[in-house]
Protein backbone atom coordinates (compact mmCIF):
# COMPACT_ATOMS: atom_id res chain seq x y z
CA UNK A 1 0.00 0.00 0.00
CA UNK A 2 1.43 3.21 -0.82
CA UNK A 3 1.50 6.10 1.35
CA UNK A 4 -0.24 9.44 -0.65
CA UNK A 5 1.19 12.22 -1.04
CA UNK A 6 -1.66 14.65 0.00
CA UNK A 7 -4.83 13.36 1.54
CA UNK A 8 -7.64 15.42 2.43
CA UNK A 9 -10.47 14.49 4.74
CA UNK A 10 -13.59 16.23 4.90
CA UNK A 11 -12.46 19.45 4.09
CA UNK A 12 -15.58 22.18 4.15
CA UNK A 13 -14.82 25.48 3.72
CA UNK A 14 -16.74 28.86 3.21
CA UNK A 15 -16.76 32.47 3.24
CA UNK A 16 -16.19 34.11 6.91
CA UNK A 17 -20.16 34.28 8.10
CA UNK A 18 -21.52 32.83 5.12
CA UNK A 19 -21.99 30.64 1.94
CA UNK A 20 -19.93 27.51 1.74
CA UNK A 21 -17.78 26.41 -0.87
CA UNK A 22 -16.23 23.67 -0.44
CA UNK A 23 -18.39 20.91 1.16
CA UNK A 24 -16.93 17.81 3.06
CA UNK A 25 -14.21 17.08 0.69
CA UNK A 26 -12.11 13.89 0.49
CA UNK A 27 -9.71 12.51 -1.86
CA UNK A 28 -6.17 11.44 -1.53
CA UNK A 29 -3.19 11.54 -4.20
CA UNK A 30 -0.49 8.98 -4.63
CA UNK A 31 2.91 9.48 -5.38
CA UNK A 32 3.05 9.49 -9.39
CA UNK A 33 -0.16 9.98 -10.03
CA UNK A 34 -2.44 12.59 -11.60
CA UNK A 35 -5.26 13.27 -9.80
CA UNK A 36 -7.85 15.44 -12.12
CA UNK A 37 -10.23 18.58 -10.34
CA UNK A 38 -13.61 19.28 -12.92
CA UNK A 39 -16.11 21.27 -12.75
CA UNK A 40 -17.30 24.44 -14.05
CA UNK A 41 -16.55 27.65 -12.77
CA UNK A 42 -17.41 28.24 -9.03
CA UNK A 43 -17.59 24.48 -8.20
CA UNK A 44 -14.52 25.25 -6.01
CA UNK A 45 -11.56 23.23 -7.77
CA UNK A 46 -8.82 26.44 -7.64
CA UNK A 47 -10.00 26.58 -4.40
CA UNK A 48 -9.25 22.58 -3.25
CA UNK A 49 -5.62 23.76 -4.63
CA UNK A 50 -5.20 26.80 -2.68
CA UNK A 51 -6.15 25.25 0.53
CA UNK A 52 -3.24 22.76 -0.21
CA UNK A 53 -1.01 25.33 -0.93
CA UNK A 54 -1.92 27.80 2.13
CA UNK A 55 -2.73 30.78 -0.05
CA UNK A 56 -6.81 30.64 0.43
CA UNK A 57 -7.88 34.34 0.56
CA UNK A 58 -8.28 35.74 3.73
CA UNK A 59 -11.96 35.61 3.47
CA UNK A 60 -12.18 32.29 3.59
CA UNK A 61 -12.05 30.06 7.09
CA UNK A 62 -11.59 26.35 7.68
CA UNK A 63 -14.72 25.23 8.85
CA UNK A 64 -13.91 21.24 9.49
CA UNK A 65 -11.65 18.73 7.72
CA UNK A 66 -7.65 18.19 7.43
CA UNK A 67 -5.10 17.86 4.77
CA UNK A 68 -2.31 15.78 5.46
CA UNK A 69 0.73 16.72 2.78
CA UNK A 70 3.41 13.92 2.62
CA UNK A 71 3.08 12.53 6.63
CA UNK A 72 2.29 16.63 7.73
CA UNK A 73 -1.01 17.07 9.35
CA UNK A 74 -0.72 20.91 7.87
CA UNK A 75 -3.66 22.19 10.31
CA UNK A 76 -2.05 20.95 13.26
CA UNK A 77 0.96 23.47 11.89
CA UNK A 78 1.45 27.11 13.37
CA UNK A 79 1.37 29.40 10.25
CA UNK A 80 5.19 29.56 9.84
CA UNK A 81 5.56 25.72 10.06
CA UNK A 82 3.07 25.07 7.56
CA UNK A 83 4.62 27.76 4.86
CA UNK A 84 8.08 25.86 5.70
CA UNK A 85 5.87 22.41 5.36
CA UNK A 86 4.53 23.29 1.94
CA UNK A 87 7.42 25.12 0.55
CA UNK A 88 9.69 22.25 0.88
CA UNK A 89 7.63 19.73 -0.75
CA UNK A 90 4.42 21.50 -3.24
CA UNK A 91 4.66 23.63 -5.80
CA UNK A 92 2.25 25.70 -8.78
CA UNK A 93 1.61 25.15 -11.80
CA UNK A 94 -0.54 28.18 -12.27
CA UNK A 95 -2.81 29.27 -15.08
CA UNK A 96 -1.52 32.53 -16.67
CA UNK A 97 1.69 32.59 -18.04
CA UNK A 98 1.40 36.21 -18.62
CA UNK A 99 1.29 36.94 -15.29
CA UNK A 100 2.82 34.70 -13.23
CA UNK A 101 6.53 35.77 -13.80
CA UNK A 102 7.90 39.12 -12.68
CA UNK A 103 8.14 41.38 -15.88
CA UNK A 104 10.59 43.24 -14.19
CA UNK A 105 13.06 40.22 -13.10
CA UNK A 106 14.78 37.79 -15.37
CA UNK A 107 13.93 34.05 -15.59
CA UNK A 108 16.84 32.95 -14.11
CA UNK A 109 16.53 34.17 -10.37
CA UNK A 110 12.56 33.98 -10.56
CA UNK A 111 13.35 29.73 -11.15
CA UNK A 112 16.42 29.63 -8.45
CA UNK A 113 15.20 32.45 -5.90
CA UNK A 114 12.71 29.94 -3.88
CA UNK A 115 15.13 27.28 -4.27
CA UNK A 116 17.73 28.92 -2.35
CA UNK A 117 16.12 31.74 -0.20
CA UNK A 118 13.40 29.06 1.18
CA UNK A 119 15.18 26.29 0.39
CA UNK A 120 18.62 26.56 1.70
CA UNK A 121 19.98 25.07 -1.76
CA UNK A 122 23.39 26.19 -2.38
CA UNK A 123 23.66 28.79 -5.18
CA UNK A 124 25.51 26.62 -7.84
CA UNK A 125 23.58 23.59 -7.57
CA UNK A 126 20.25 25.88 -7.85
CA UNK A 127 21.43 27.36 -10.82
CA UNK A 128 22.65 23.54 -12.10
CA UNK A 129 19.01 22.41 -11.51
CA UNK A 130 17.44 25.13 -13.26
CA UNK A 131 19.73 24.81 -16.39
CA UNK A 132 18.72 20.91 -15.99
CA UNK A 133 14.80 21.62 -15.57
CA UNK A 134 15.22 24.43 -18.96
CA UNK A 135 16.46 21.78 -20.44
CA UNK A 136 14.42 18.97 -20.04
CA UNK A 137 10.97 21.30 -20.79
CA UNK A 138 12.86 21.78 -24.34
CA UNK A 139 14.27 25.11 -24.27
CA UNK A 140 16.98 25.15 -26.53
CA UNK A 141 19.22 27.56 -25.19
CA UNK A 142 18.97 27.70 -21.15
CA UNK A 143 21.71 30.25 -20.61
CA UNK A 144 20.16 32.59 -22.50
CA UNK A 145 16.53 31.99 -21.28
CA UNK A 146 17.82 32.30 -17.72
CA UNK A 147 19.34 35.69 -18.66
CA UNK A 148 16.10 36.85 -20.68
CA UNK A 149 13.36 38.78 -18.91
CA UNK A 150 9.32 37.35 -19.22
CA UNK A 151 8.68 39.71 -22.17
CA UNK A 152 10.96 38.18 -24.52
CA UNK A 153 9.42 34.62 -24.15
CA UNK A 154 6.18 33.19 -25.90
CA UNK A 155 3.75 32.30 -23.87
CA UNK A 156 4.31 28.71 -24.71
CA UNK A 157 7.77 29.38 -23.98
CA UNK A 158 6.40 30.83 -20.46
CA UNK A 159 4.76 27.77 -19.48
CA UNK A 160 7.54 26.08 -20.09
CA UNK A 161 9.72 28.02 -17.64
CA UNK A 162 6.71 27.83 -15.04
CA UNK A 163 6.58 24.14 -15.46
CA UNK A 164 10.91 24.15 -14.90
CA UNK A 165 10.42 26.45 -11.74
CA UNK A 166 7.49 24.36 -10.52
CA UNK A 167 9.54 20.56 -10.59
CA UNK A 168 12.82 22.44 -9.86
CA UNK A 169 12.49 22.17 -6.16
CA UNK A 170 12.07 18.49 -6.27
CA UNK A 171 8.59 19.07 -4.95
CA UNK A 172 6.43 15.52 -3.88
CA UNK A 173 3.19 17.31 -4.90
CA UNK A 174 2.10 19.74 -7.85
CA UNK A 175 -0.83 22.06 -8.02
CA UNK A 176 -1.88 22.17 -11.82
CA UNK A 177 -4.73 25.18 -11.80
CA UNK A 178 -6.15 24.95 -15.83
CA UNK A 179 -2.25 25.74 -16.67
CA UNK A 180 -3.24 25.10 -20.22
CA UNK A 181 -6.15 27.03 -20.40
CA UNK A 182 -5.15 29.87 -22.21
CA UNK A 183 -3.10 28.15 -24.55
CA UNK A 184 -3.95 27.34 -27.90
CA UNK A 185 -4.64 23.54 -28.96
CA UNK A 186 -1.41 22.28 -30.63
CA UNK A 187 0.85 23.98 -27.85
CA UNK A 188 -1.82 22.66 -24.99
CA UNK A 189 -0.72 19.09 -25.98
CA UNK A 190 2.64 20.13 -25.81
CA UNK A 191 2.77 21.72 -22.48
CA UNK A 192 0.35 18.13 -21.34
CA UNK A 193 3.01 16.30 -22.74
CA UNK A 194 6.14 17.86 -20.93
CA UNK A 195 4.02 18.01 -17.60
CA UNK A 196 3.09 14.14 -17.85
CA UNK A 197 6.98 13.53 -18.62
CA UNK A 198 8.63 15.25 -15.79
CA UNK A 199 5.50 13.66 -13.60
CA UNK A 200 6.49 10.53 -14.33
CA UNK A 201 9.69 10.89 -14.41
CA UNK A 202 10.05 12.21 -10.98
CA UNK A 203 7.29 10.24 -9.70
CA UNK A 204 5.67 13.24 -8.82
CA UNK A 205 1.62 13.35 -7.29
CA UNK A 206 -0.10 16.11 -9.62
CA UNK A 207 -3.92 17.75 -8.54
CA UNK A 208 -4.40 18.95 -11.79
CA UNK A 209 -7.50 21.43 -11.82
CA UNK A 210 -9.57 21.99 -15.26
CA UNK A 211 -12.71 22.30 -16.72
CA UNK A 212 -11.91 20.78 -19.70
CA UNK A 213 -13.19 17.30 -19.90
CA UNK A 214 -10.73 16.36 -22.63
CA UNK A 215 -7.94 17.06 -20.86
CA UNK A 216 -8.87 14.80 -17.85
CA UNK A 217 -9.28 12.01 -20.48
CA UNK A 218 -6.00 12.66 -21.40
CA UNK A 219 -3.48 13.44 -18.20
CA UNK A 220 -5.21 12.08 -15.26
CA UNK A 221 -5.76 8.41 -13.77
CA UNK A 222 -7.81 9.55 -10.85
CA UNK A 223 -10.32 12.10 -10.96
CA UNK A 224 -12.98 14.09 -9.03
CA UNK A 225 -16.25 15.74 -10.14
CA UNK A 226 -16.96 19.21 -8.26
CA UNK A 227 -20.33 20.57 -8.29
CA UNK A 228 -21.38 23.56 -5.94
CA UNK A 229 -17.77 22.60 -3.42
CA UNK A 230 -19.01 19.30 -3.45
CA UNK A 231 -18.07 15.89 -5.27
CA UNK A 232 -19.88 13.82 -7.10
CA UNK A 233 -18.17 11.27 -8.27
CA UNK A 234 -14.44 10.09 -7.56
CA UNK A 235 -13.27 7.37 -9.34
CA UNK A 236 -9.95 6.34 -11.79
CA UNK A 237 -10.34 7.97 -15.01
CA UNK A 238 -10.93 4.66 -17.17
CA UNK A 239 -13.90 4.05 -15.61
CA UNK A 240 -15.56 7.82 -15.56
CA UNK A 241 -15.32 7.78 -19.36
CA UNK A 242 -16.43 4.26 -20.02
CA UNK A 243 -19.03 3.83 -16.97
CA UNK A 244 -20.49 7.59 -15.62
CA UNK A 245 -21.98 7.09 -12.80
CA UNK A 246 -23.28 10.51 -11.63
CA UNK A 247 -25.90 12.32 -13.82
CA UNK A 248 -23.78 15.70 -13.39
CA UNK A 249 -20.46 13.70 -14.95
CA UNK A 250 -22.48 12.01 -17.93
CA UNK A 251 -24.01 15.53 -18.79
CA UNK A 252 -20.18 17.33 -18.70
CA UNK A 253 -19.35 14.38 -20.74
CA UNK A 254 -21.75 15.17 -23.45
CA UNK A 255 -21.71 18.90 -23.11
CA UNK A 256 -18.21 18.62 -24.74
CA UNK A 257 -18.36 18.93 -28.26
CA UNK A 258 -16.03 16.05 -30.18
CA UNK A 259 -15.32 16.57 -33.95
CA UNK A 260 -16.15 12.63 -34.83
CA UNK A 261 -19.82 13.23 -33.56
CA UNK A 262 -20.36 16.16 -35.65
CA UNK A 263 -24.18 15.67 -35.91
CA UNK A 264 -24.33 14.84 -32.59
CA UNK A 265 -26.61 17.99 -30.88
CA UNK A 266 -24.54 20.25 -28.79
CA UNK A 267 -26.55 19.33 -25.37
CA UNK A 268 -26.23 21.08 -22.28
CA UNK A 269 -25.96 20.08 -18.36
CA UNK A 270 -29.95 19.93 -18.23
CA UNK A 271 -31.65 23.25 -16.08
CA UNK A 272 -33.80 20.53 -14.24
CA UNK A 273 -30.05 18.47 -13.27
CA UNK A 274 -28.88 21.47 -11.90
CA UNK A 275 -31.53 22.39 -10.20
CA UNK A 276 -32.25 18.71 -8.65
CA UNK A 277 -28.59 19.03 -7.43
CA UNK A 278 -28.73 23.01 -5.81
CA UNK A 279 -31.75 21.44 -3.70
CA UNK A 280 -29.92 18.68 -2.24
CA UNK A 281 -26.33 20.30 -1.74
CA UNK A 282 -29.05 23.10 0.58
CA UNK A 283 -31.00 20.07 1.74
CA UNK A 284 -27.53 18.71 3.24
CA UNK A 285 -26.10 22.53 4.20
CA UNK A 286 -28.99 22.71 6.44
CA UNK A 287 -28.38 19.24 8.06
CA UNK A 288 -25.30 20.19 8.75
CA UNK A 289 -26.33 22.90 10.92
CA UNK A 290 -28.35 21.06 12.50
CA UNK A 291 -25.60 19.19 13.77
CA UNK A 292 -23.56 21.80 14.27
CA UNK B 1 -24.59 27.15 -58.04
CA UNK B 2 -23.05 30.37 -59.70
CA UNK B 3 -24.51 32.37 -56.63
CA UNK B 4 -22.63 35.14 -55.66
CA UNK B 5 -21.44 34.72 -52.18
CA UNK B 6 -22.03 37.49 -49.71
CA UNK B 7 -18.19 38.00 -49.52
CA UNK B 8 -15.39 37.83 -51.36
CA UNK B 9 -11.91 37.89 -50.47
CA UNK B 10 -9.39 37.71 -53.25
CA UNK B 11 -5.01 37.51 -52.58
CA UNK B 12 -5.68 39.79 -49.18
CA UNK B 13 -2.47 41.18 -47.50
CA UNK B 14 -2.28 43.03 -44.42
CA UNK B 15 1.03 43.64 -42.67
CA UNK B 16 1.03 46.01 -39.34
CA UNK B 17 3.60 48.35 -37.72
CA UNK B 18 6.44 45.75 -35.44
CA UNK B 19 6.21 48.12 -32.44
CA UNK B 20 8.57 46.16 -30.78
CA UNK B 21 11.09 47.01 -33.63
CA UNK B 22 10.34 50.37 -33.72
CA UNK B 23 13.29 52.54 -33.70
CA UNK B 24 13.08 55.78 -31.61
CA UNK B 25 12.74 58.00 -34.55
CA UNK B 26 11.51 56.96 -37.88
CA UNK B 27 8.38 54.38 -38.47
CA UNK B 28 8.56 50.79 -36.82
CA UNK B 29 8.98 48.21 -39.48
CA UNK B 30 6.41 46.36 -40.79
CA UNK B 31 5.74 42.78 -40.37
CA UNK B 32 3.18 40.83 -42.58
CA UNK B 33 0.90 39.36 -40.93
CA UNK B 34 -1.68 38.09 -44.04
CA UNK B 35 0.40 36.82 -46.87
CA UNK B 36 -2.39 36.80 -49.97
CA UNK B 37 -5.76 35.25 -48.37
CA UNK B 38 -8.71 34.03 -51.00
CA UNK B 39 -11.51 32.80 -50.01
CA UNK B 40 -15.64 32.97 -50.73
CA UNK B 41 -18.18 33.34 -47.31
CA UNK B 42 -20.93 31.99 -49.36
CA UNK B 43 -24.31 33.66 -48.29
CA UNK B 44 -26.49 31.57 -45.25
CA UNK B 45 -23.38 29.51 -44.17
CA UNK B 46 -21.49 29.60 -41.05
CA UNK B 47 -17.53 29.90 -42.22
CA UNK B 48 -14.49 28.59 -39.33
CA UNK B 49 -11.82 29.82 -39.66
CA UNK B 50 -8.96 27.98 -37.60
CA UNK B 51 -5.27 27.93 -36.85
CA UNK B 52 -2.39 28.26 -34.22
CA UNK B 53 -1.73 31.17 -32.34
CA UNK B 54 -0.21 33.60 -34.76
CA UNK B 55 -1.62 32.06 -38.15
CA UNK B 56 -3.74 35.43 -38.76
CA UNK B 57 -7.40 34.48 -38.24
CA UNK B 58 -7.73 37.35 -36.02
CA UNK B 59 -6.77 39.78 -38.46
CA UNK B 60 -8.26 37.94 -41.17
CA UNK B 61 -11.10 38.96 -39.54
CA UNK B 62 -10.60 42.00 -38.51
CA UNK B 63 -10.25 42.79 -41.79
CA UNK B 64 -13.64 41.33 -43.36
CA UNK B 65 -15.37 43.80 -41.14
CA UNK B 66 -12.84 46.42 -42.20
CA UNK B 67 -11.50 46.97 -38.36
CA UNK B 68 -8.13 47.39 -40.31
CA UNK B 69 -7.03 48.35 -43.77
CA UNK B 70 -5.56 45.28 -45.87
CA UNK B 71 -2.16 46.21 -47.58
CA UNK B 72 -3.09 44.43 -50.62
CA UNK B 73 -5.51 42.44 -52.53
CA UNK B 74 -9.36 43.12 -52.47
CA UNK B 75 -12.52 42.09 -50.22
CA UNK B 76 -16.02 42.15 -51.89
CA UNK B 77 -19.05 42.87 -49.96
CA UNK B 78 -22.10 42.23 -51.96
CA UNK B 79 -20.46 42.94 -54.89
CA UNK B 80 -18.82 46.27 -53.39
CA UNK B 81 -15.12 46.44 -53.29
CA UNK B 82 -14.52 47.94 -49.75
CA UNK B 83 -11.41 46.79 -49.54
CA UNK B 84 -9.99 50.67 -49.62
CA UNK B 85 -13.14 52.54 -48.36
CA UNK B 86 -13.04 55.59 -46.11
CA UNK B 87 -14.86 55.01 -42.95
CA UNK B 88 -17.42 57.62 -44.22
CA UNK B 89 -18.38 55.38 -46.75
CA UNK B 90 -18.28 52.15 -45.19
CA UNK B 91 -20.88 54.27 -42.23
CA UNK B 92 -24.01 52.93 -44.34
CA UNK B 93 -22.36 49.26 -44.26
CA UNK B 94 -21.43 49.01 -40.85
CA UNK B 95 -24.92 48.38 -40.01
CA UNK B 96 -24.48 45.33 -42.13
CA UNK B 97 -21.29 43.86 -40.24
CA UNK B 98 -21.64 43.20 -37.08
CA UNK B 99 -19.25 41.36 -34.73
CA UNK B 100 -19.30 39.50 -31.52
CA UNK B 101 -16.38 39.26 -29.69
CA UNK B 102 -14.28 37.12 -26.87
CA UNK B 103 -14.48 38.32 -23.84
CA UNK B 104 -18.01 40.00 -23.21
CA UNK B 105 -17.16 41.24 -20.34
CA UNK B 106 -15.02 43.77 -21.56
CA UNK B 107 -17.04 44.90 -25.07
CA UNK B 108 -19.97 45.33 -22.92
CA UNK B 109 -20.18 49.22 -21.32
CA UNK B 110 -20.33 47.86 -17.84
CA UNK B 111 -22.24 51.31 -16.94
CA UNK B 112 -24.95 51.11 -19.50
CA UNK B 113 -28.06 48.33 -18.49
CA UNK B 114 -28.39 45.43 -20.95
CA UNK B 115 -31.34 46.93 -22.68
CA UNK B 116 -29.22 50.08 -23.48
CA UNK B 117 -26.86 48.30 -24.58
CA UNK B 118 -28.95 46.55 -26.87
CA UNK B 119 -30.90 49.61 -27.83
CA UNK B 120 -27.90 51.86 -28.66
CA UNK B 121 -26.53 50.45 -31.96
CA UNK B 122 -30.04 49.96 -33.76
CA UNK B 123 -30.90 54.11 -32.24
CA UNK B 124 -27.75 55.25 -34.14
CA UNK B 125 -28.85 53.20 -37.34
CA UNK B 126 -32.00 55.02 -36.52
CA UNK B 127 -34.09 51.94 -36.17
CA UNK B 128 -37.74 52.25 -35.30
CA UNK B 129 -38.80 51.41 -31.67
CA UNK B 130 -35.34 50.57 -30.48
CA UNK B 131 -36.47 49.67 -26.82
CA UNK B 132 -39.11 47.54 -28.06
CA UNK B 133 -37.03 45.49 -30.28
CA UNK B 134 -34.28 45.16 -27.85
CA UNK B 135 -36.78 43.26 -25.56
CA UNK B 136 -37.61 40.86 -27.97
CA UNK B 137 -34.21 40.55 -29.15
CA UNK B 138 -33.07 39.54 -25.63
CA UNK B 139 -36.22 36.51 -25.69
CA UNK B 140 -34.61 35.34 -29.09
CA UNK B 141 -32.05 34.80 -27.49
CA UNK B 142 -33.19 32.94 -24.86
CA UNK B 143 -32.72 35.46 -21.70
CA UNK B 144 -35.94 36.95 -20.07
CA UNK B 145 -37.07 40.70 -20.98
CA UNK B 146 -35.86 41.95 -17.12
CA UNK B 147 -32.89 41.45 -17.73
CA UNK B 148 -33.44 44.82 -19.54
CA UNK B 149 -32.73 46.66 -16.61
CA UNK B 150 -29.66 44.75 -15.33
CA UNK B 151 -26.00 45.53 -15.53
CA UNK B 152 -23.14 43.47 -17.62
CA UNK B 153 -21.73 42.54 -14.16
CA UNK B 154 -25.07 40.89 -12.63
CA UNK B 155 -25.04 38.55 -15.53
CA UNK B 156 -22.91 34.71 -15.90
CA UNK B 157 -20.30 34.75 -18.26
CA UNK B 158 -22.82 32.38 -21.02
CA UNK B 159 -25.61 35.30 -20.41
CA UNK B 160 -23.18 38.10 -20.99
CA UNK B 161 -22.60 36.30 -24.27
CA UNK B 162 -26.06 36.08 -24.90
CA UNK B 163 -26.19 39.64 -24.82
CA UNK B 164 -23.19 40.28 -27.39
CA UNK B 165 -24.79 37.76 -29.78
CA UNK B 166 -28.05 40.19 -28.94
CA UNK B 167 -26.70 43.22 -30.24
CA UNK B 168 -25.32 41.50 -33.06
CA UNK B 169 -28.44 40.24 -34.31
CA UNK B 170 -30.88 43.10 -33.41
CA UNK B 171 -29.78 45.47 -36.50
CA UNK B 172 -30.68 42.02 -38.56
CA UNK B 173 -26.88 41.98 -39.97
CA UNK B 174 -25.88 40.45 -43.32
CA UNK B 175 -22.46 39.18 -42.12
CA UNK B 176 -21.48 38.73 -38.18
CA UNK B 177 -17.37 38.06 -37.35
CA UNK B 178 -17.56 35.59 -33.84
CA UNK B 179 -14.20 35.60 -32.39
CA UNK B 180 -13.48 32.87 -30.44
CA UNK B 181 -16.93 33.91 -28.37
CA UNK B 182 -17.07 30.49 -26.59
CA UNK B 183 -13.43 29.96 -25.83
CA UNK B 184 -13.69 31.72 -22.20
CA UNK B 185 -17.30 29.74 -21.45
CA UNK B 186 -17.89 26.30 -19.29
CA UNK B 187 -18.89 23.40 -21.66
CA UNK B 188 -22.47 23.63 -21.28
CA UNK B 189 -22.55 27.71 -21.45
CA UNK B 190 -20.72 26.65 -24.31
CA UNK B 191 -22.80 24.32 -26.24
CA UNK B 192 -25.80 26.65 -25.01
CA UNK B 193 -24.17 29.75 -27.08
CA UNK B 194 -23.64 27.74 -30.35
CA UNK B 195 -26.89 25.84 -30.83
CA UNK B 196 -28.06 29.32 -30.16
CA UNK B 197 -25.71 31.12 -32.99
CA UNK B 198 -26.73 28.10 -35.29
CA UNK B 199 -30.29 28.48 -34.61
CA UNK B 200 -30.62 32.11 -35.27
CA UNK B 201 -28.20 31.81 -38.07
CA UNK B 202 -31.10 29.59 -39.83
CA UNK B 203 -33.89 31.39 -38.73
CA UNK B 204 -32.24 34.62 -40.02
CA UNK B 205 -29.95 33.81 -43.05
CA UNK B 206 -27.10 34.88 -41.29
CA UNK B 207 -23.51 34.55 -43.14
CA UNK B 208 -20.96 34.04 -40.27
CA UNK B 209 -16.93 33.54 -40.10
CA UNK B 210 -16.76 31.44 -36.74
CA UNK B 211 -13.15 32.32 -35.82
CA UNK B 212 -11.81 29.32 -33.16
CA UNK B 213 -8.50 27.35 -32.33
CA UNK B 214 -11.01 24.76 -31.48
CA UNK B 215 -11.69 22.20 -33.82
CA UNK B 216 -14.35 20.30 -32.35
CA UNK B 217 -16.70 23.34 -32.26
CA UNK B 218 -15.63 23.99 -36.05
CA UNK B 219 -16.77 20.86 -36.47
CA UNK B 220 -20.21 21.30 -34.41
CA UNK B 221 -21.38 24.43 -36.39
CA UNK B 222 -19.76 25.29 -39.38
CA UNK B 223 -20.38 23.83 -42.82
CA UNK B 224 -16.85 25.08 -44.24
CA UNK B 225 -13.51 25.72 -42.60
CA UNK B 226 -10.79 27.67 -43.84
CA UNK B 227 -7.11 26.37 -41.76
CA UNK B 228 -4.51 29.46 -41.85
CA UNK B 229 -1.26 28.82 -40.75
CA UNK B 230 1.33 31.76 -41.04
CA UNK B 231 -1.09 33.99 -42.81
CA UNK B 232 -1.60 31.80 -45.75
CA UNK B 233 -4.62 29.12 -46.51
CA UNK B 234 -3.17 25.85 -45.34
CA UNK B 235 -6.26 24.09 -46.47
CA UNK B 236 -10.09 25.16 -47.13
CA UNK B 237 -13.29 22.90 -47.63
CA UNK B 238 -16.34 21.12 -46.80
CA UNK B 239 -15.51 20.31 -42.99
CA UNK B 240 -16.37 17.08 -43.78
CA UNK B 241 -14.01 16.68 -46.33
CA UNK B 242 -11.67 18.44 -44.66
CA UNK B 243 -11.85 16.65 -41.35
CA UNK B 244 -12.29 13.51 -43.00
CA UNK B 245 -9.22 13.71 -45.47
CA UNK B 246 -6.79 16.46 -44.11
CA UNK B 247 -4.76 17.33 -46.87
CA UNK B 248 -2.33 19.85 -44.98
CA UNK B 249 0.16 18.28 -41.84
CA UNK B 250 -1.25 21.68 -40.06
CA UNK B 251 -4.47 20.39 -40.44
CA UNK B 252 -3.63 17.15 -39.04
CA UNK B 253 -1.55 18.63 -36.17
CA UNK B 254 -4.75 20.49 -35.12
CA UNK B 255 -6.88 17.57 -35.25
CA UNK B 256 -4.58 15.45 -33.37
CA UNK B 257 -4.02 18.25 -30.68
CA UNK B 258 -7.90 17.68 -29.52
CA UNK B 259 -8.44 16.25 -26.44
CA UNK B 260 -11.33 14.41 -26.85
CA UNK B 261 -13.24 13.29 -24.16
CA UNK B 262 -12.61 9.46 -24.05
CA UNK B 263 -9.48 7.33 -22.98
CA UNK B 264 -7.19 7.01 -25.78
CA UNK B 265 -3.15 5.67 -24.69
CA UNK B 266 -1.63 6.42 -27.83
CA UNK B 267 -2.89 10.26 -27.72
CA UNK B 268 0.67 11.67 -26.79
CA UNK B 269 2.79 9.42 -29.35
CA UNK B 270 2.11 12.03 -31.63
CA UNK B 271 3.32 15.14 -29.94
CA UNK B 272 6.89 16.87 -30.62
CA UNK B 273 7.59 18.76 -27.44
Amino acid sequence: MTVPTLEIQSLTLGLKGGARLLRDVSLSVKPGEVHALVGESGAGKSMIGKAVLGVLPPSVQTLSGSINLQGNQLDALSPAARRQAVASVASLIPQDPLTALNPSRRIGPQITDRLIKRLGWKADDAQRRALELLDRVRIRDPQRVMASYPHELSGGMRQRVLIAAAFAPRPKLIVADEPTTALDVTVQKQILALIRELQQQEQTAVLFVTHDMGVVAKISQRVSVLFAGKVMESSDTADIFSHPKHPYTQALIMATPRYTHPDEALRPVPAELIAQLQREIAADDRGAAHVR
Amino acid sequence: MSVEPLIRVRDLQLSLPDMARKPLFGPAPRIEILKGLSFDLPRGAITGIVGESGSGKTTAGRALVRLLQPTGGSITFKGQDITHLSETSLKPLRRDLQMIFQDPMSSLNPRHTIGRIIANPMERYGVPNARQRALETLERVGLPASFAGRFPHELSGGQRQRVGIARAVALDPAFILADEIVSGLDVSSQAQVLTLLRQLAQDMNLTIAFISHDLSVIRNVCSQVIVLNQGLIAEAGPCRQVFDAPQSPITQTLIDAIPLPEIDESWFDTVKV
